[in-house]
């Protein structure tokens, strides 16, 4: 336990002191919400909300859009922090951690953690531009979503962690990142809905992780009770796999695993590592 | 007394090649010892797997009681390392760095305050404790690195060529807070060094080359046992030089190396005498001195061990 969290102090610490990347990190979220919440959001909610009829005052694209953001933020942040893997392997650090008697599970519980509590706190910052964007979430909702992006940033930071362990080079972790994260928001319906993709990009929305984890997003943070079944259906939170609905549970589970699964991949990889 | 650490038949062949090919050696609980070879001779290699890096592909090492292959984490509490390249986190200060390393090894919390302090007594960086590691210079880095090797009281510490890439008066320093370590602590040190003069300073010195142990004793012994001095000869004709040399002392060694005549013999007195008087060939440098373990070397591979790194380079 101690070695985690000194690996998960370790990680906070030296964020917290790069304000190059602290500042640099909030450019991104901060660009799509200019551009989806502000710029297009007139035009997304036209689009979405066309077959609504009178409902379609009911559909507000910024709140829509808003948790989506937050979630692309999540994963950015995440994965990228895997990219201290990489660092400590170049700088020499990675052995001083492999050869003390910190347990390999350890080491990969702590960089997951320190990375997604990087991400988590970048997540929970952005919720104070709510007000700024003319929006009003519930504030219990607010606080409600935080420790499941906490768990939904593990998972993103064990997808970065296995990344890194088989990456050697900066270079090539970045390339491979931007490559696969930019798909893996677009099929994910954080920024517009996925329910009508031909089959195989619909096979590709339904295994990509971030779709469930954006989807318990939006069913926490938005208050989908009392938004009719047309509008649920034209904001694409109505996931059905195998023709079968999904429960906010059975989706918090997934994720769940999916971080355990990567856990466990990554202790595999500390385990062989001669760094 | 049980050694602290016993290696039986070590072997470890990577995909072409077999860098280890069966060691058997111990250190004893105190001493200092030193592994001197050429780059790529395997010492690397060796304390890779010593260090729980690298498993080896055949044979056994037990350090303090634990066997490295079964007992990683048992072995990793008794070893401090100090590796070739610097592993300080750069972003944090020399307090940080140790802190963490303190709870890397689960010391004690309210011992750590003691021991950070104490370690950086040992190593004079006291004053520098709360300074970022990026501004220390390189001399200062590797003293804060072995200041973190201590902190656990390892039972042995390894030093991985430890003052490459440092200037002289550093390297100096370095051995003199490395001797006063082992006065203070009586810690074992198993120290790797292509530098030989470095290797002096080692109770038992185990000469690597090409995979295979080919001599482990004192430096002391190493050397008397190439017995007398080393007489450094160079003559207008090296070949005509050899030949009477040999003549004249039968017991006499001689090895030739570029332009340089070895001469081993056990009295220079007389052999400097004579030479000077009845080589036909006029001497045009002549350097009596003790033998240094370069000669041992040279002695056990007939090269030298700069040569040898060179030749290691061409076949890498």
């Amino acid at each position: 336990m101690e070695g985690i969290l000194a690996i998960w102090q370790r990680d906070l610490t030296k964020f917290f002191r790069d304000k190059a990347r602290l500042f640099g990190s909030f450019t991104m979220p901060i660009l799509f919400l200019l551009i989806f919440g502000g710029g297009m959001s007139g035009t997304m909610e036209s689009m979405m909300s066309a077959g609504l009829g009178e409902e379609a005052g009911n559909f507000n694209y910024v709140e829509f859009v808003f948790p989506g953001i937050v979630a692309m933020t999540l994963l950015m942040t995440s994965v990228f922090s895997a990219l201290s893997i990489i660092e400590d392997k170049d700088f020499g650090y990675m052995k001083e951690i492999l050869v003390s008697p910190i347990s390999r599970v350890s080491i990969a519980v702590g960089k997951m953690a320190g990375a997604a509590t990087v991400a988590t706190i970048q997540g929970v910052i952005l919720f104070l531009l709510i007000p700024l964007l003319g929006l009003s979430y519930d504030f219990t909702a607010l606080l409600q979503v935080i420790p499941f992006m906490f768990l939904f940033a593990c998972a993103l930071s064990g997808l970065g962690l296995l990344f890194a362990s088989v990456i050697r080079s900066t270079q090539g972790f970045q390339m491979t990142v931007q490559i696969l994260v930019m798909p893996m928001i677009f099929l994910s319906g954080a920024l517009f809905p996925v329910n009508n993709m031909p089959a195989w990009m619909d096979v590709i929305v339904k295994v990509n992780p971030v779709t469930y984890g954006v989807d318990v997003m939006k069913k926490i943070m938005i208050d989908v009770e009392t938004l009719s079944p047309a509008v649920i259906e034209a904001m694409g939170l109505n996931i059905t796999v195998f023709g079968r609905q999904v429960t906010i549970l059975e989706e918090i589970l997934f994720i769940l695993g999916f971080a355990a699964v990567l856990v466990l991949l990554a202790t595999i990889s500390f385990r062989r590592a001669n760094a | 007394m049980e050694p602290i650490i016993k290696v039986t038949g070590l072997k470890k062949s990577f995909k072409k090649k077999e860098a280890v090919k069966g060691l058997d050696f111990e250190v004893q609980e105190g001493e200092i010892f030193g592994f001197l070879g050429p780059n790529g001779a395997g010492k690397s290699t060796t304390i890779n797997m010593i260090c729980t890096m690298l498993a080896p592909s055949e044979g056994s090492i037990i350090i303090n009681g634990y066997d490295v292959n079964r007992q990683k984490d048992k072995v990793r509490e008794s070893i401090g390392i100090i590796f070739q390249e610097n592993t300080l986190d750069k972003k944090l200060t020399a307090d940080e760095n140790l802190k963490l390393h303190c709870r890397f090894y689960k010391v004690p919390k309210e011992k750590r305050e003691q021991r950070i302090q104490e370690v950086l007594e040992i190593v004079d960086l006291v004053n520098e404790r709360k300074q970022r590691v990026e501004t220390f210079s390189g001399g200062m880095k590797r003293r804060l690195e072995i200041a973190r090797g201590l902190l656990h009281y390892p039972r042995v510490l390894f030093l991985d060529e430890p003052t490459v890439g440092l200037d002289p008066q550093t390297r100096a320093h370095l051995w003199e807070y490395i001797l006063r370590l082992k006065e203070k602590e009586g810690i074992t040190m198993f120290l790797t060094t292509h530098y030989l003069d470095e290797a002096e300073i080692s109770d038992r010195v185990a000469i690597m080359d090409q995979g295979r142990i080919i001599a482990i004793d004192s430096p002391k012994a190493l050397k008397s046992e190439l017995g007398g001095d080393i007489i450094e000869l160079e003559t207008e004709n090296n070949v005509k030089a050899e030949e009477e040399i040999s003549r004249r002392f039968p017991e006499a060694e001689v090895t030739l190396q570029d332009e340089t005549m070895y001469v081993k013999v056990p009295d220079s007195d007389a052999f400097v005498a004579t030479i000077i008087k009845e080589l036909t060939a006029p001497v045009t440098r002549l350097n009596i001195r003790r033998p240094t373990l370069n000669d041992v070397f040279l002695a056990f591979t007939g090269r030298k061990i700069g040569e040898a790194e060179e030749q290691g380079k061409e076949g890498s």
